[in-house]
């Protein structure tokens, strides 16, 4: 009996080796795509990479990001790129997030199409200049009861020049709530002139990955891994007035828009409509007054949709669209900068429009 | 119960790393037609349906929006905020449709009890009655929804 136990062991130990044996065998030749070429834009960039890899994850590796909101686990759908030659078929992980529009123009989703041959592709020329920073957390402030201030201090490369309005990608460890590191983007605060710095102003959502991480388990002396600049909600060089409208977090690439423009002298006339609840979801009041005095053509309109009775509050009252409404003229030499959810984007560009705003003056950063 | 391959590759686009880093099933391991028929049952043991529980969550939904991304009083004691982050999820029942991440909260200020649900919630519950497995860090349960939403009592 215990020979019989011992022979069937052996047996199934030997059949574990020899498959262990072939999978390395297979791994090492079936899987074996050697060295392939990726050419961007028309050759402006050659890569050489190791095949078999995510299309995502060997640019990363070649220091060329594309923006991915999910580091790469096909659950944001953000890292399209157009694949012109070399795509072959779609993955069924891709198809979910390829519209036949999309497929036409041979659009694919990154971090899912592996490149196993040589490869050309067309990104935007602005990815060439998206960087990794190690960083270090040099300070957190509490700007609300839901909100936090985090300064990171870049330590390699030590500069970074985004545009006011732009994002960066923060890596959230493995930590409790997630097994494996993952990306999440948010506006930077502070402005560009700070080259060593990135402000990030971030809104606890309950069960958010990233957020709980930052509002409960990040601390000054950190090191935070980001990558970036992104995006192209930055002030555009027109002499129309400006109207910037956001609430919350929304808050962050706006601030960095005003202090650059302070910084570099623009005297457009500009409105700053900021709604929140009640008091207590107000922040920032006494940088924005300073703004106010150092930029005469610059309004702060605070606006509450909640006043609580011991708030004494007696500023603008009602939602922040209808303050909009109430209190601008000139909407048809007007621009507007929005920065919110989809709901508070849709309603403002109604608004906007009713004011005379033009569609193709008015940007926004809608958070989808 | 059985299950068809349909909901076969269903549940197979739920495991983690699929769509989504946690997937939808957590540490559950029953088949998904019978983590449905659970939950089915405890709606209906509070006399009420999947569609009137989603029609409340949708509800919510369109009145917080209002908030414009602010918390909003509705109906004098529900605190609601609809907020949203970058990114989109498509449903793993597949279709068409993507979902944009917008959470919307609600707290029950008579019961100091609040929920989050997203868009990609509403659609589980109202199209396929699912309320994600047990263990998923996302899983809803009816009875919190029940209680905290004020479901009222519905005709099935």
């Amino acid at each position: 009996m215990v020979t019989t136990l011992l022979i069937s062991i052996a047996i199934i130990s030997l059949i574990s080796v020899f498959l262990a044996l072939l999978m390395v065998i297979a791994d090492a030749t079936i899987g074996n795509y050697g060295t392939v070429k990726i050419s961007i834009n028309d050759g402006t960039k050659e890569l050489e990479v190791k095949g078999g890899q995510p299309l995502l994850k060997a640019l990363n590796q070649e220091g060329v990001f594309i923006p991915s909101a999910c580091g790469g686990r096909g659950s944001c759908g953000m890292c399209k790129v157009r694949v012109v030659q070399g795509g072959g078929e779609y993955l069924p992980t891709e198809l979910p997030w390829i519209s036949e529009e999309e497929k036409k123009k041979q659009i694919r989703l990154s971090c899912q199409f592996k490149v196993k041959s040589d490869v050309a592709i067309v990104i935007p020329e602005e990815l060439f200049s998206v960087r990794e920073y190690k960083t270090v957390v040099e300070k957190i402030r509490d700007l609300t009861h839901d909100i936090k201030e985090i300064t990171l201090r870049l330590k390699e490369p030590d500069q970074i020049s985004p545009k006011a309005g732009q994002y960066v990608q923060f890596m959230v460890p493995e930590y409790e709530l997630t097994d494996e590191s993952v990306y999440r983007a948010y506006s930077i605060a502070s402005p560009p002139g700070d080259s060593s710095r990135v402000e990030l102003e971030i809104r606890l959502v309950p069960n958010g990955i990233c957020t709980t991480y930052v509002h409960k388990h990040l601390k000054e002396g950190d090191e935070v891994t980001i990558n970036g600049p992104y995006g192209d909600f930055y002030l555009r060089d027109t002499e129309r007035n400006i109207i910037f409208i956001a609430g919350g977090s929304g808050m962050a690439p706006i601030k960095s828009m005003l202090l650059d423009m302070e910084k570099k002298g623009i005297t457009r006339k500009a409105s700053y409509f900021f709604g929140a609840r009640s008091k207590r979801d107000l922040f920032l009041l006494d940088e924005m007054r300073e703004l106010e005095k150092k930029m005469p053509n610059f309004t702060f309109i605070p606006a509450l949709s909640e006043p609580q009775p011991e708030d004494n509050w007696e500023g603008e009252v009602g939602l922040i669209t209808d303050v909009v409404r109430r209190m601008t003229t000139e909407g048809n030499n007007s621009e507007a900068y929005l920065c919110g959810s989809p709901g508070m984007i849709n309603a403002c560009i109604n608004v906007l429009n009713e004011l005379g705003v033009l569609p193709e003056n008015i940007f926004y950063d809608k958070f989808s | 119960m059985k299950q068809t391959p349909e909901y076969d590759k269903i549940q197979q686009n739920m495991r983690k790393g699929v769509i989504t880093l946690d997937g939808f099933l957590g540490d559950d391991t029953r088949k998904l037609v019978d983590i449905i028929a659970a939950d089915t049952y405890t709606i209906h043991a509070h006399h009420t349906t999947k569609e009137a529980i989603a029609s409340r969550m949708e509800y919510f939904r369109k009145e917080g929006e209002q908030g414009l991304g602010e918390p909003i009083t509705v109906d004098g004691h529900f605190e609601v905020r609809v907020d949203s982050v970058r990114g989109l999820l498509p449903s793993p029942f597949g279709g068409p449709g993507m979902y944009a991440k917008i959470n919307t909260m609600v707290v029950n200020k008579t019961s100091g009890k609040s929920i989050v649900y997203t868009d990609l919630h509403i659609h589980f519950i109202k199209d396929h009655g699912f309320f994600e497995g047990i263990g998923s860090p996302f899983r809803l349960e009816p009875t919190d929804l029940i209680e905290i939403l004020e479901v009222q009592p519905s005709e099935e």
